[in-house]
């Protein structure tokens, strides 16, 4: 069996992966595909960890099966809102949407 | 049948008039001042089965009095017996009474006033405030427990407010309403602290309650001594004593009849009344609260008594002697004597009442109330100058007329209860009272006119103001006979007056001939100076206010308390008020209220710039905050 050492290891990687795209990339896509990753980072945590202390039940499954539909739903959400964003601005690099200041 | 149970429906019949004068006065035919009389009448009438009814009872052993009423607010307390505010009425001997002289000097006001405050543009709320004004009194005289008291109390200086700046657009009126609120109110504080001081102590508001627990010596001396001192400062505030005496000259800045119901049956008299009704509180306090109370008396009897003899305004000279009257009232209480408290207050309704709607009318018909503009109004108004002649007679002690009786009775408990010096200025009070009340008819009625334009339509007034009048002064006549106890009896009072109203004590009325005497040629004498000074052109009292002019000058200037009090009002309150409202200012309002408001805006404009609107920047921060918040669980964790 693969120790759970190593699946915390990978889900770490991606979680990190998903925070440098979310603080580095301009482009609003890529920020929720980053996102996306770090949303599937914690579902290879929940397998990881339900597997290894209790098996026989499926609590950590069913969580990550919740939040891969919430992160579907989320991408239908953002995705709606970006491309609103996109039509007004003519572009989707949030450095350059920041209508919500003072 | 109506009885001392139905007493509280005497107050309640004018308070009721007063509603209805407020909401719907304007539409009454005649403004409601029918309404008004009407109400008052009725609570006289209803006097009468009260009284018949106490009469009936009163000579059970161990009689008190009757209470009736109902619990207003009750709750219990956690720490101790239950707290209850009733609205309870009090019927007793003493109660009974004022209830006589008040529902009729104010009846017999009220329709003097019809004539008097004819075409008056705020008719209909006069009478509204005179209805009350005697609701209040009623129900102060009526109260059975302390705080029931204190409201009418302060309603009745409220409804004196009203009235004495009743002509409010005339800036002196507005000013003497303002003093005699303000000057009474701070009495009025003293008289609150001891209702305070006493209740702590009882637990109970009720007075027969207070009475029982004091006599069982609930209270310790010294603090009984405190409260009773306490209560007295509102007296003194209400009954115009010295030092707080100030408000009530002015006072006459008041429509003449208001003055006359104010100096004659209500407000005044509810100092003593109210000391009367204490007395066997301050009985069992130490002495020096009795002495206390003759010592104020007699010094607001001389000091009144002086000053009246310089007075110029015919009715400024009545309202001190007015003063001079409470002074005397309050040095018979001094001496215990509640008996002949209220006998001379029973009087000196009548009298009093007479002598100012007499000056009323004077007013009315000449418009002048200088004595320097009247003279000679005898011929044309005979029948004011008659009753005005009888009643300033009664106040200076002129026998057979009701003063002399109530009078004597004060002197022989102040010659029985008091050292001679107290005695020999209730002595020389006389004189000077006779003296200065004689000088004002003399000045008033008598010689020559001395402005000619004013009398040209001065006349008797006409029925509505003249039979008042002639009422007050048969009273005025007879009203002193009550101190005999053949009359008393004859009249259903058991034992007499004196027996009557100190039941506890019989005190009856004795009548010792040296103090009659020595009183009458007192009166007397007072009345010859009087017509040697002033008779003719006055020119003795004109050489003698020269020669003594620093005497003349001192009490022309009212003993310069007015000037002490400005003095301490301008230097002292003033003062104090300028250092705490510029603390108010610059400390609590603008580095508080102001400066915690200015704190949050400037803080809001400092931060709202790390608002960028840019999502890098709000990611960064979350996650910084995420990474931080970790490093800190760590190490608070190891």
């Amino acid at each position: 069996m693969i120790p759970i050492q190593h699946f915390l290891v990978l889900s770490s990687i991606l979680f990190s992966l998903g925070i440098y795209g979310v603080l580095a990339r301009r482009s609003a896509v890529l920020i929720l595909m980053s996102v996306e990753l770090m949303l599937q980072a914690v579902s290879v945590n929940f397998i990881a960890f339900a597997v290894y202390l209790s098996p026989e039940q499926f609590t950590g499954l069913i969580f990550a099966i919740f939040v891969i539909t919430i992160a579907a739903a989320e991408v239908g959400l953002a995705l709606a809102i970006i491309l609103r964003i996109y039509r007004n601005k003519a572009t989707a690099n949030v450095d350059e949407v920041d209508m919500l200041k003072w | 049948m109506v009885g001392m149970e139905e007493a509280w429906l005497i107050p309640a019949i004018p308070a009721a008039a007063f509603a209805v004068l407020l909401l719907v006065g304007k539409y009454l035919p005649r403004r409601g001042d029918w309404l008004a009389i009407g109400a008052v009448a009725a609570s006289f009438v209803l006097f009468f089965p009260v009284l018949i009814d106490l009469l009936d009872e009163v000579d059970q052993p161990g009689f008190a009095g009757v209470s009736s009423g109902i619990d207003w607010v009750k709750f219990s307390l956690p720490t101790g017996p239950d707290f209850q505010l009733r609205l309870g009425f009090h019927v007793d001997q003493l109660a009974i009474v004022m209830l006589v002289v008040v529902s009729f000097v104010a009846l017999m006001v009220q329709v003097y006033s019809t004539g008097y405050m004819k075409g008056d543009p705020r008719y209909g709320w006069y009478f509204a405030a005179m209805s009350l004004f005697v609701a209040s009194m009623l129900t102060l005289v009526l109260a059975d427990n302390f705080l029931l008291l204190y409201a009418a109390w302060e309603g009745v200086g409220f409804c004196s407010y009203l009235l004495i700046g009743f002509w409010h657009e005339r800036r002196s009126a507005a000013e003497a309403a303002k003093k005699a609120f303000v000057t009474t109110r701070i009495g009025d504080v003293g008289l609150l602290i001891g209702i305070i001081l006493l209740w702590r102590e009882a637990g109970t508001f009720d007075i027969s309650e207070i009475f029982e627990f004091a006599e069982n010596g609930g209270y310790s001396a010294e603090y009984l001594t405190t409260a009773v001192l306490f209560l007295f400062a509102g007296a003194v505030g209400k009954s115009a004593q010295f030092p707080l005496h100030v408000w009530l000259p002015d006072a006459m800045e008041g429509p003449t009849p208001v003055s006359a119901l104010i100096h004659a049956a209500t407000m005044v008299v509810a100092g003593v009344y109210l000391v009367a009704r204490m007395l066997p509180l301050f009985e069992l306090a130490d002495p020096v609260a009795l002495n206390v109370v003759t010592a104020l008396g007699l010094t607001t009897v001389m000091i009144s008594a002086t000053m009246g003899l310089v007075a110029t305004d015919i009715k400024q000279v009545i309202a001190y002697s007015t003063i001079n009257s409470l002074g005397l009232m309050m040095v018979a209480l001094g001496s215990g004597s509640v008996t002949a408290a209220m006998l001379y207050l029973f009087a000196h309704g009548f009298f009093k009442a007479l002598l100012f709607l007499s000056a009323g009318s004077v007013i009315h018909a000449t418009e002048r109330q200088e004595v320097s503009q009247l003279g000679g109004l005898a011929k044309r108004m005979p029948v004011t100058a008659a009753v005005f002649a009888l009643g300033a007679l009664s106040m200076a002690g002129i026998v057979p007329l009701s003063g002399f009786w109530a009078k004597d009775e004060i002197l022989n408990v102040a010659g029985d209860h008091q050292n001679f010096v107290v005695y020999g200025f209730m002595m020389l009070s006389v004189f000077i009272t006779a003296l200065y009340m004689v000088r004002v008819v003399i000045l008033t009625f008598l010689g020559e006119p001395r402005d000619r334009g004013a009398q040209e339509h001065a006349h008797d007034a006409e029925p509505a103001m003249t039979v008042p009048l002639l009422l007050l002064a048969a009273l005025t006549v007879v009203a002193g006979f009550v101190t005999f106890d053949g009359v008393g009896e004859a009249l259903g009072f058991p034992g007499g007056f004196g027996e009557f109203v100190f039941s506890e004590e019989p005190e009856a009325f004795h009548f010792p001939l040296d103090v009659a005497v020595l009183s009458t040629v007192a009166a007397l004498a007072g009345l010859a100076t009087a017509f040697y000074f002033w008779s003719g052109e006055a020119e003795p009292a004109r050489r003698a206010a020269e020669t003594f002019r620093p005497a003349y000058e001192t009490l022309k200037r009212k003993y310069f308390v007015d000037e002490v009090y400005q003095w301490a009002i301008d230097r002292v309150v003033l003062v104090t008020g300028g250092v705490v409202a510029w603390f108010d200012r610059n400390v609590v309002n603008d580095t508080g209220v102001d400066g915690t408001a200015g704190l949050g805006v400037f803080t809001g404009f400092g931060m709202k710039f790390l608002e960028t609107g840019k999502l890098p920047n709000y990611a960064l921060a979350i996650v910084t905050g995420v990474i931080v918040l970790a490093i800190v669980f760590m190490v608070v964790r190891v």
